[in-house]
């Protein structure tokens, strides 16, 4: 096999990162702590946390284009992504970097009978919404809301009971100590 | 001569083999990875549990939240794991079990590979609630999910958990209630916790899937865990140690001291034996003996209890759903009253997620406060819980008329994809 990933169109690269904290500084003037948490519980679900954001792209014919349209495309999507609390941005920054390929790549997108795709793509593709309200679909086997909204806070330093917060991006922390922590090396993280 | 290939596809793991058989031939990782950034050859399935070193391995799967989203890659996955099955697909059938809810475009894509890519000669989908109800059933004929013909089967797989009330052998589609949350989050969430406090692990999903296996359990008491976990020295029965690999000495990580890390559940009375380590556990504390340990450990204390918290209480990490029991309870009130108090006494728990130390204690726990005083509630764990769909399914495809609810490749060359899957109830 050779090094590209067999059924694999996604390609990941240095330019993720670099989208990514732009995502971070435009996201600096709204809801943060939002957006943070969010991005946190997008990344559970991620295969390689870090590998993906550091993969080099092998491929030779990356042009310069490619960035600056990205660029636009993300400054002239900003709105969207910030309003849209379901998709998260990881999804959404994936999408854009998918999209963007196309255009500039096309020929080798035809040559992909099977693209891969993500699962929020599908799920928007079948239009559940639509089915009549007595048919179980995906959407209604969601379990719903707790019924009690009461949460527990673990510093996430240390684990233990925490009972202050970041105003910067609204991580816990139990106590001064971990709080110097959290602000030497963690704040944000999941944003940048 | 025909036969019928068993394939539970999961998201995390693939477990194949041959119907009528006890246990599948095959369970293998579904995905694919590359040992480092540096290298250019791609792993698949098997070759990935037989690596020398899993250090930095970069995962691709096919599957996204639970569902199939990449089909080429299922594809060559399914092309190595059939080729060992030994079964010409031309003569066999095909038992696949499916996600529940399965989305249309991922049904398409799936005969696709089946009849056009792989062409066997029929195809039955079946889902693993009521393959698990159908194994417990036939495992006990005179229990009372065999008599009562109806079961709450509790699946905390890779990818999400699932309450699902079965009846007369059926999945109650309206019934099942599904929680975001599965094996694949809390390795994350543990491979998060650990980077933040000690080392940076968050290229090593195998070795960390590895840690949790081995070291998390689940808290019969939060407050009280946290407290002991504050304590220093041996008074914090929670702290052990595990090493990971250095590529030279060692190339698998290991827990250090498995005396250490059993000590959670010596009872105060030390009621539970010390030092009944199995023969896997004796092998690792040989080996740490041998090795010149180096600074590549890092200690485990409340992380080892706080990962799989997260399965009874999702509202912790920031998500709006209810935790499983809640989950069963919703579960068990779509359903008609009648039906309640006998889908309480036949609770079954399966799904690699189940494995962890005090599940089933801590989900009964749970869950009786939230049920009526009157009912009972009997949670039963299965015996193999990674293995129990397989063994379902395996039951199903032996049975006389298990062909005559199979569509054949005809059916499907006839009448397409979505006429032919009408048939499976789905
Ligand atoms: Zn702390
Ligand atoms: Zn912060």
């Amino acid at each position: 096999m050779d090094e590209e990933a067999p059924g694999s169109m996604r390609r990941t690269s240095s330019r993720t990162r670099k989208v990514a904290s732009k995502m971070a500084a435009a996201l600096a003037s709204s809801d943060n702590r939002m957006q943070a948490e969010l991005a946190r519980l997008e990344a559970l679900e991620n295969d390689n946390a870090g590998i993906e954001a550091v993969e080099v792209n092998d491929d030779d014919d990356a042009s310069l284009d490619d960035e600056d349209e990205l660029d636009v495309v993300i400054k002239g999507d900003n709105c969207v992504v910030i309003a849209d609390f379901h998709n998260s941005i990881a999804v959404h920054l994936k999408r854009q970097m998918k999209n963007s390929k196309r255009k500039t790549r096309q020929a080798k997108a035809l040559e992909a009978r099977k693209a891969p795709r993500t699962f929020m793509e599908l799920l928007q593709e079948a239009n559940l919404e639509a089915l009549p309200p007595h048919v179980p679909s995906y959407l209604r086997a969601a379990v719903g809301p707790p019924s009690s909204t009461s949460r527990r806070y673990f510093c996430t330093v240390c684990g233990f009971t925490a009972n202050y917060t970041c105003v910067r991006c609204g991580v816990r922390f139990c106590s001064i100590h971990c709080q110097v922590v959290h602000n030497d090396t963690r704040c944000l993280k999941f944003v940048a | 001569m025909s036969c019928v290939v068993v394939l539970d596809n999961g998201g995390g793991y693939i477990k194949a083999g041959i119907g009528g058989d006890r246990d599948p031939s095959v369970v293998v990782p579904n995905c694919i990875g590359r040992p480092s950034a540096s290298s250019k050859k791609w792993l698949i399935a098997d070759q990935l549990q037989s690596l020398e070193d899993p250090t930095s391995v970069a995962l691709r799967r096919p599957f996204d939240r639970g569902y199939l989203t990449n089909p080429d890659l299922q594809k060559d996955i399914w092309d190595r794991l059939l080729r060992s099955l030994h079964s010409p697909t031309s003569s066999s059938s095909l038992l696949l079990v499916e996600p529940l809810f399965n989305l249309p475009s991922a049904q398409r894509a799936v005969d696709e590979l089946v009849f056009e890519d792989f062409g066997f000669r029929s195809l039955f989908v079946a889902d693993s609630p009521s393959l698990v109800h159908l194994y417990e059933a036939s495992r006990r004929p005179e229990g009372l999910v065999s008599r009562a013909r109806c079961s709450l089967v509790v699946d905390c797989g890779f990818s999400f958990s699932h309450a699902a009330p079965v009846l007369q052998n059926f999945t109650v589609n309206y019934g099942v209630k599904r929680l975001d949350l599965g094996g694949k989050a809390l390795t994350n969430y543990l491979k998060e916790l650990v980077s933040y406090r000690s080392v940076n692990v968050m290229d090593e999903t195998l070795i960390m899937d590895d840690v949790k296996e081995k070291l998390c359990f689940v808290s019969l008491d939060v407050p009280r865990d946290l407290q002991i976990a504050w304590k220093q020295g041996k008074n914090n029965k929670f702290k052990c140690t595990y090493v990971l690999p250095d590529g030279v000495t060692h190339t698998k990580g290991f827990v250090k001291d498995w005396d250490e890390a059993k000590r959670y559940l010596y009872s105060a009375d030390g009621s539970y034996e010390r030092g009944h380590l199995d023969a896997a556990e004796q092998l690792e504390d040989r080996k740490r003996n041998r090795i010149d340990l180096t600074k590549n450990e890092f200690n485990l204390s409340n992380e080892r209890f706080l990962v799989p918290e997260m399965l009874f209480r999702p509202a912790d990490l920031g998500m709006n759903q209810a935790g499983l029991a809640e989950c069963i309870v919703r579960a068990v009130n779509s359903c008609h009253p009648n039906i309640h108090p006998v889908l309480y006494e036949s609770i079954i728990l399966t799904g690699g997620s189940t494995l962890f130390p005090q599940f089933a204690e801590r989900l009964y726990n749970d869950l009786r406060p939230l049920v009526p005083d009157h009912y009972q509630v009997k949670i039963t764990k299965q015996e193999d819980p990674m293995l129990g769909v397989w063994r379902g399914g395996s039951l199903l495809a032996s049975s006389p008329d298990f062909e005559s609810m199979c569509v054949t490749k005809a059916e499907y060359e006839e009448f397409g994809s979505a006429r032919c899957r009408k048939r499976f109830f789905h």
